[in-house]
């Protein structure tokens, strides 16, 4: 958060047109700090539910379009492109290798938890063993060397000890020395 | 392409824009942008049928926002429509007003786009866009390094990183002739080497100098049917056509195969339309929603149907600034100012402004006959609008 903190500084104020003009007898402006805690429930749908349910087992399932063959990960209900149904499951991974690294040094605020993360953090899309083209699951890498994230880097996930079917049994992804 | 009947911009507001509106609400801040559009276009609020309003939704915590700001929209008694796109949604009202004016409904629409992000949280609000189960956790609001990244692996890192700046200067020369403009940082060219080095990275090469600001403010903009276009207004500026292109969710773009950008399918369906072969010659100026310096300079390759380098050596060859063969974003575009609801529709009124001849000090040296307009958002879709001189249809 420091950061952005610091860079406002170089951005000047916005001062309205009357403010050389002679003081006037005015009353403080008024502004008011409120933080919003929202609870929330998401329903995941049958097909994001086993997605998320193969987690438990330390499965990677993705969902294949009967019509061009791509696979969608994570799996959705239909093909958006050619608008049928995506019946058929294949499992991939668990390894596989970085297709597009991004390292995040700004430090935002997680809606799901409030929290500001922790940075600098990597996030990047991987291809995984069975997947190919656009094909990519996105999630975290393991803080490494910034040299080694790379294009075509090895990576296997790690999975947290309790599963609970969330996106969060995979802890992250780590590259295989 | 058959248009019912032909509508005209005939008036234009925008407060003005900056980090901080703090001594205005958001009603007085958009009656600021309203109070302007109505007399820019000879009008009062009497003479307006349907009011339509926009922005970012909940990134301000306000449930229908159009609600409180009758009090400075001018809404009340009449009939009013609430539209929010996500970072098109400035684009999405001129659609709207476009349609309600062509379709004979009404014969003038007011449009409205704010927003106040000093008020919210805006990496926050758009980290929301992301799917909750899967991709919020990792999500940065509109922030990624990717198109640096690819940017330097096609180019090399000292082009593309020269490019990105010169980019980014150059809007800022322009934001500098915008006195509405939010950052006016009076860049020079010198400064270059030691911003792309020294200013922080945001995400991989992405650095705080090129991307776009967090602003305050609202753009209003009045639309009328071609007979009181013509009545009312000498130079009405003309809406030829409009492209909306939306994709899936990002599930697709990101690994080891061309992609077909939104961008380059709303432009190419936008010209095949309108019997547009060279973008280049046949269109006068293009106001671009350029999130970043990097977005800013893949983009043009994507808009303007172009291969290769020709796009970095329009930028290198200053080409696309005020007084170059094909200027982009004369008002220092949306690094400068970024009232997101209000952002994309500031892109079609700059370049209505620019076709009326009533740009002021940013106005550039030469007659625009065509303007094209680009609207972003989110899961990367495009509204691409393009305006006439001439009555198009």
């Amino acid at each position: 958060m420091g950061l952005l903190t610091k860079a406002t500084r170089f951005f000047k104020k916005y001062q309205a047109p009357s403010a050389g003009a002679p003081e006037e007898e005015t009353e403080p402006l008024v502004r008011l700090n409120q933080v919003l805690s929202i609870p929330q429930r998401f329903a995941t749908g049958p097909v994001m539910g086993k997605f998320l349910n193969a987690f438990k087992e330390k499965r990677i399932l993705a969902n294949k379009c009967p019509q061009c063959g791509r696979l969608q990960l994570p799996p959705r209900e239909i093909c958006a492109e050619c608008r049928v149904r995506a019946t058929e499951w294949v499992e991939v991974g668990p390894e596989g290798v970085i297709a597009t690294p991004d390292i995040t040094y700004y430090a935002s605020p997680d809606p799901l938890t409030g929290e500001t993360r922790e940075t600098p953090y990597i996030s990047a899309h991987f291809l995984l063993k069975g997947c190919k083209d656009h094909e990519t699951l996105w999630h975290e890498l393991k803080m490494t060397d910034f040299d080694k994230v790379k294009r075509g880097a090895k990576v296997r996930p790690v999975w947290s000890e309790k599963r609970v079917g969330a996106i969060t049994d995979i802890k992250y992804f780590e590259i295989i020395e | 392409m058959k248009k019912n009947r032909n509508v005209g911009i005939i008036g234009v507001g925008q407060s003005v824009y900056s980090s901080h509106r703090e001594e205005v609400n958001q009603p007085e801040m958009i009656n600021e942008a309203v109070v302007e559009a109505l007399e820019s276009a000879g009008l009062t609020i009497d003479d307006v049928d349907c009011i339509v309003h926009g922005n970012m939704e909940l990134f301000e915590m306000v449930h229908q926002p159009d609600l409180w700001h009758t009090l400075g929209t001018g809404a009340l008694g009449k009939e009013s429509l609430r539209v929010t796109t996500g970072g098109t949604t400035g684009a999405t009202l001129v659609a709207a007003a476009d349609h309600l004016v062509a379709s004979g409904l009404h014969d003038v629409v007011l449009a409205i786009g704010f927003e106040k992000l000093q008020e919210g949280h805006t990496t926050g609000g758009i980290t929301n866009m992301a799917d909750p189960l899967w991709g919020r956790q990792l999500q940065t609001g509109a922030l990624t390094g990717m198109t640096a990244a690819q940017m330097i692996e096609e180019f090399g890192e000292e082009r593309a990183k020269k490019v990105a700046m010169k980019y980014r200067i150059l809007m800022d020369q322009h934001a500098m002739k915008n006195h509405k403009a939010h950052r006016r940082l009076g860049l020079s060219p010198d400064q270059a080497d030691e911003l792309m080095e020294n200013s922080p990275q945001l995400v991989g090469e992405l650095r705080m100098i090129h991307m776009c600001s967090q602003s305050d403010g609202a753009c209003a903009m009045v639309f009328a049917s071609e007979e009181k276009a013509t009545a009312l207004c000498d130079q009405p500026a003309w809406i030829k056509d409009h492209v909306t292109a939306h994709r899936e969710e990002m599930f697709c773009i990101f690994g080891d195969a061309p992609v077909l950008s939104t961008h380059r399918y709303a432009a190419r369906k936008l010209y095949q339309r309108c019997g547009i072969t060279n973008p280049r010659e046949e269109i006068d100026l293009f106001e671009m929603y350029d999130p970043s310096s990097w977005w800013g300079s893949d983009w043009l390759r994507e808009f303007l149907l172009l291969e290769g380098d020709e796009h970095l050596k329009m930028i290198e060859n200053d080409e696309i600034a005020m007084d170059g063969a094909f200027p982009v974003n004369p008002s220092g575009g949306v690094i400068a100012s970024n009232p997101i609801g209000a952002t994309a529709m500031v892109r079609v009124a700059e370049a209505a402004l620019q076709i009326m001849g009533r740009a002021g000090e940013h106005q550039v040296p030469k007659t625009v006959n065509q303007a094209l307009a680009s609207g972003f958002g989110g899961t990367m879709w495009t509204v691409l609008t393009l305006l006439t001189r001439q009555v198009p249809w």
